[in-house]
């Protein structure tokens, strides 16, 4: 991958997860403490984003 | 001292404290628009960082993220989401957009579209926009602030008067100390704000049903089928979630405070570090679910707008008024905060863009400068106006509002990439766009349950392209020169 498409990419992946993944996603089970798929799915993602972008920065920097 | 007295108290500490912060922050520097509108282009990570934070938690995540979690479940986790892809699309953008600001001199949103389409009547329209959907932002804090003095007050005074005297208090600090005032007054929000958040996400599911998973599971069982989203274009269906997570993102940046913020960064990295930073913030808002969701186990029954008290009544009735109090001054500095980058937004896009662009008028820098801070108080006055009239109108324009924001998004993205898209061509796609936001929300038009704003952004970037190509190319060099700026 070129190094100006690698970090688009990076970033592209958490904006999907979170918005046009949402219908794929929307259900209970499986639960985590309680907490719906859905819920699970979108905190995980949340919590990944800064690690992606920082990766995309790393990569940036080093063009 | 009367319960009462001890939490309103605390409350006008708080916002004394965070005003004396912002004013010794932003102390002994010159007035001129540069510094007074986008301090300085100066920002660093961290000024960047408590800005930006400052700006976007408002009143809103206080109460309305868990008036929503309250009143209806899945539907607000899309809070949590639309900030991380915000700063996913803003770590390309905004770098791009400071750069074009400083190559060219931006100071304001709408100088963004004067200089890429060459054209100041442009600017008025995104100006009239920007404006019309700032006032209504403006007048929600007024009423979340309302609400908070309400319950801590404990009901036993109209708390009208107090909130005209907080605002015209906070255009006086604007007035005073400019984009950097409000930067350094974030620092007392941001850390009361987390604090207060932390705590109640934490403490009150823990005293209310033993935990998140017990808080969890006595909502399913209260409300089935409450965790999970209703399914296709039902209201607040799947649908809808995904389109009100893409308009709020991508219209993120574009309020006018946004544009100012992120032209006050000093460069491209400073943005790009505070992308990566602020969506671990975001986390913040499922502690704020939280709370809204044990205030559902603990309180149910308030339907409407009441939902939104329900988190703040939940404290006043199992916690001791001090704590109250500290809870309510934190919602207080969220509605306050972000109005001073309001005001001021509001206040120098009218200066700039319109005084000095179109009627040639306060054109050198002092007279710029005291004329931006007269329209902070006119501004203010005009908030507080429409607030004592339309009240509960207005927040229902809020919705609205952001979907207007959302109709700059075609302009700035064909900004960087389309070498022929026209001044004339970006205005009328504009204006497609609002015709698309006035039918679907004046004559209640649907469309198979897609987010208006959605919809009308596509028009937009339709019409946009069309009449582009049926006018004049626009100067190939200028376009060079601009994306090359871009590039820093």
């Amino acid at each position: 991958m070129g190094r100006r498409i690698a970090p688009l990419v990076l970033a592209a992946i958490p904006t999907l997860a979170l918005s046009l993944a949402i219908p794929f996603v929307n259900r209970f089970e499986p639960s985590l403490g309680g907490a719906p798929f859905l819920l699970v799915w979108i905190v995980a993602w949340v919590l990944a984003t800064p690690f992606m972008l920082y990766a995309a920065f790393r990569l940036q920097q080093r063009v | 001292m009367t319960p009462a007295a001890v939490a309103l108290g605390i409350v006008a500490i708080a916002v004394i404290a965070a005003a004396v912060l912002g004013i010794c922050g932003a102390r002994g520097r010159l007035k001129s628009p540069l510094e007074y509108m986008v301090g300085g282009r100066s920002f660093g990570s961290l000024l960047l960082w408590l800005l930006m934070a400052g700006e976007i938690y408002t009143s809103f995540t206080f109460l309305g993220a868990a008036g929503y979690a309250y009143g209806l479940g899945a539907p607000c986790f899309y809070i949590l989401c639309y900030g991380p892809v915000a700063y996913a699309i803003g770590f390309f953008l905004t770098p791009k957009i400071r750069a074009v600001g400083e190559r060219y001199g931006m100071l304001t949103g709408p100088d963004f579209f004067r200089v890429r389409y060459r054209s100041v009547a442009l600017a008025g329209l995104v100006t009239l926009v920007g404006f019309v959907s700032l006032v209504p932002y403006v007048t929600l804090q007024l009423t979340g602030l309302q609400v908070l003095l309400t319950i801590a007050g404990f009901g036993a005074f109209e708390p009208k008067g107090a909130v005209a005297i907080a605002l015209l208090l906070i255009a006086a600090f604007v007035f005073a100390t400019g984009l950097r005032g409000t930067a350094w007054a974030s620092i007392l929000k941001d850390a009361l704000v987390v604090v207060v958040v932390v705590f109640a996400g934490i403490a009150l599911p823990q005293r209310i049903a033993g935990g998140w998973e017990g808080t969890l599971r006595a909502v399913e069982t209260a409300h089935p089928g409450w965790l999970t989203l209703a399914p296709g274009t039902a209201p607040h269906g799947v649908e809808w979630f995904v389109g009100a997570v893409v308009v709020s993102a991508l219209g993120f940046f574009l309020w006018p405070q946004g544009m100012a913020a992120t032209y006050s960064a000093k460069n491209g990295d400073a943005l790009r570090r505070n992308a990566i930073f602020l969506p671990a913030y975001s986390l913040m808002v499922l502690f704020v679910l939280f709370a809204g969701f044990a205030a559902l186990i603990a309180l149910p029954g308030l339907k409407g707008a009441a939902a939104d008290q329900a988190f703040m009544l939940v404290v006043r009735n199992q916690y001791p008024a001090w704590l109250l109090g500290v809870v309510a001054a934190a919602g207080a500095l969220a509605a306050l905060v972000p109005v001073t980058a309001q005001l001021l937004a509001g206040a120098s896009i009218v200066a700039k863009n319109v005084v000095s662009d179109i009627f040639g008028a306060c054109t050198d820098d002092r007279s710029r400068t005291a004329l931006t801070r007269a329209l902070v108080m006119a501004v203010a006055l005009l908030a507080l106006g429409l607030w004592f009239v339309l009240n509960t109108y207005l927040v229902n324009l809020l919705l609205y509002a952001y979907n207007g924001i959302a109709q700059f998004v075609p302009g700035v993205v064909m900004g960087f990439s389309w070498r022929r898209a026209s001044a004339w061509g970006i205005g009328a796609g504009i204006v497609a766009g609002l015709a698309v936001l006035v039918a679907t929300g004046a004559f209640g038009m649907k469309i198979y349950g897609l987010n208006p704003g959605l919809v009308g952004m596509a028009v937009n970037a339709l019409v946009a392209t069309v009449v582009s190509l049926f006018t004049n190319a626009p100067d190939a060099a200028h376009f060079e020169e601009f994306c090359a700026a871009a590039r820093e």
